[in-house]
């Protein structure tokens, strides 16, 4: 009897909620207004209007987000250590790397370009996964890191400049270009970069938003 | 039978916020859990939306005339631009590169000021189509704006990669400037349009009765 409750308890409660009143979620899509409740583990919400996803609940949250951000942060060393791109022509070698893609273009001029490149492809995934494993592995233990909170806005704000896979793309297009003149290979870093795109979604797709708000909310009170 | 009716959060005074989805009346101003500033509706959405729009769409064509990039091959100067670049890997036969830059740097951006503007003019009652569909092109135009940066990157590759002295070498051009433009004011534009305006409109329709001269049935 007991074990039978509490097994339907938790498949049932999702996440600890913060205290008071009834909770509300309103479709961020359409506004309409809907009753929040807990979802089973590994089903979502949807908005009884529009069919919009309104939370989630995704199983061992907290703890994917946390290891696979740190995995992607890993894997970042990584690609700043080793080259994407190898090419070989004439008698000389040269050797890609990220940050060398964004300083080449300011050293040509174009520190509008460069910045952009490195904001998009450097600082936005650092932020992103650094911030998920500062917000997230805490909470594992129930703590609130300190400012959590902000680092867990930036981190929304920086969410839809993340260009870590079309970046990726560029890489490809490049060699492409490239093969003709001369003879380029993929380095570490490729594949590398291609752990941080693999690692960033999954971290990103471990934790509803919600579930880390409402989380973040318990924690801090 | 009128399709039924959902109560919105607009109508208790209530808003969802944009950070973190708490739901709080809006009187408070500011969300209780994260701090963001509270609005029914973004503030001058369709205003935003269509100035950001607008000067994506000036810069469209400066990004496809303007070269993106100068290679100079032992002291041969070419200029290339994005739809050059495209026509190349076509003819040589690359049919599935110059396929992904015809979607990512022409395709996309051009079909995201069209859908844009198309879903401006259903917010403000130009046109009405379904919301529903409407929905669907929005969340297109988020998805899918980010690839048109691909082109920024080869530039960005390319020069690094091949500076081999007088053998050849490859500056960025103004083009790549103009064409990052589009990409972002696109990106900005699409985060500043309002989705839920376009179900208020729905709303504001099926409030007032279609045919006000046919009495209430009883």
């Amino acid at each position: 009897m007991k074990k039978g409750f509490s097994k339907t308890w938790r498949s049932l409660l999702s996440w600890p909620k913060p205290r008071g009143g009834p909770r509300y979620s309103a479709c961020h899509f359409c506004d309409t207004l809907h009753v929040s409740a807990p979802v089973e583990e590994g089903t979502a919400a949807n908005c009884v209007r529009c069919g919009a996803v309104l939370y989630q609940n995704r199983p061992a949250s907290l703890a994917r987000a946390s290891a696979f951000s740190l995995a992607a942060l890993f894997l970042m060393v990584l690609v700043h250590v080793f080259p994407f791109l190898t090419m070989d022509a004439a008698t000389l070698r040269k050797n890609l790397t990220l940050v060398g893609a964004s300083t080449a273009l300011f050293h040509e001029d174009a520190p509008i370009l460069g910045s952009a490149i490195l904001l998009f492809t450097v600082v936005t995934p650092l932020v992103l996964a650094g911030g998920m494993l500062y917000v997230c592995a805490p909470l594992m233990l129930g703590r609130y890191a300190p400012g959590a909170g902000q680092v867990a806005k930036w981190m929304y704000r920086c969410e839809p400049w993340n260009m870590v896979e079309v970046f990726l793309l560029g890489v490809l297009v490049s060699l492409l270009k490239l093969a003709k003149v001369a003879d380029v290979h993929f380095g570490i870093g490729f594949w590398a970069f291609g752990g941080v795109m693999i690692c960033m979604a999954a971290a990103v797709a471990g934790i509803d938003r919600e579930e880390l708000w409402d989380r973040l909310e318990v924690a801090k009170s | 039978m009128n399709p039924p009716r959902y109560p919105r959060a607009i109508d208790h005074g209530l808003a969802g916020c944009h950070t973190c989805g708490k739901v709080s009346p809006v009187a408070v101003e500011k969300c209780p859990r994260c701090g963001t500033h509270l609005h029914l509706r973004k503030p001058a959405s369709i205003q935003n939306t269509v100035a950001l729009m607008t000067a994506a769409a000036a810069l469209y064509i400066p990004s496809h005339v303007l070269p993106i990039m100068t290679v100079v091959e032992l002291g041969d100067v070419t200029h290339n631009t994005i739809i050059g670049g495209m026509i190349r890997f076509w003819k040589t036969g690359a049919y599935p590169i110059a396929l992904v830059i015809f979607a990512a740097s022409i395709l996309i951006p051009l079909l995201k000021i069209v859908a844009l503007s198309w879903l401006c003019a259903a917010a403000t009652g130009r046109v009405n189509p379904s919301p529903g569909m409407l929905g669907k092109i929005y969340w297109f135009t988020e998805l899918l704006g980010r690839w048109s940066m691909v082109d920024i990157f080869v530039v960005g590759i390319l020069v690094s990669l091949v500076q081999l002295g007088n053998y050849m070498s490859i500056t960025p051009g103004p083009g790549a400037l103009a064409f990052a433009g589009v990409v972002m004011l696109t990106m900005f534009a699409a985060m500043s349009f309002e989705p839920r305006m376009l179900w208020d409109r729905l709303e504001d329709l099926s409030a007032t009765p279609a045919n006000p001269t046919t009495p209430p049935e009883t």
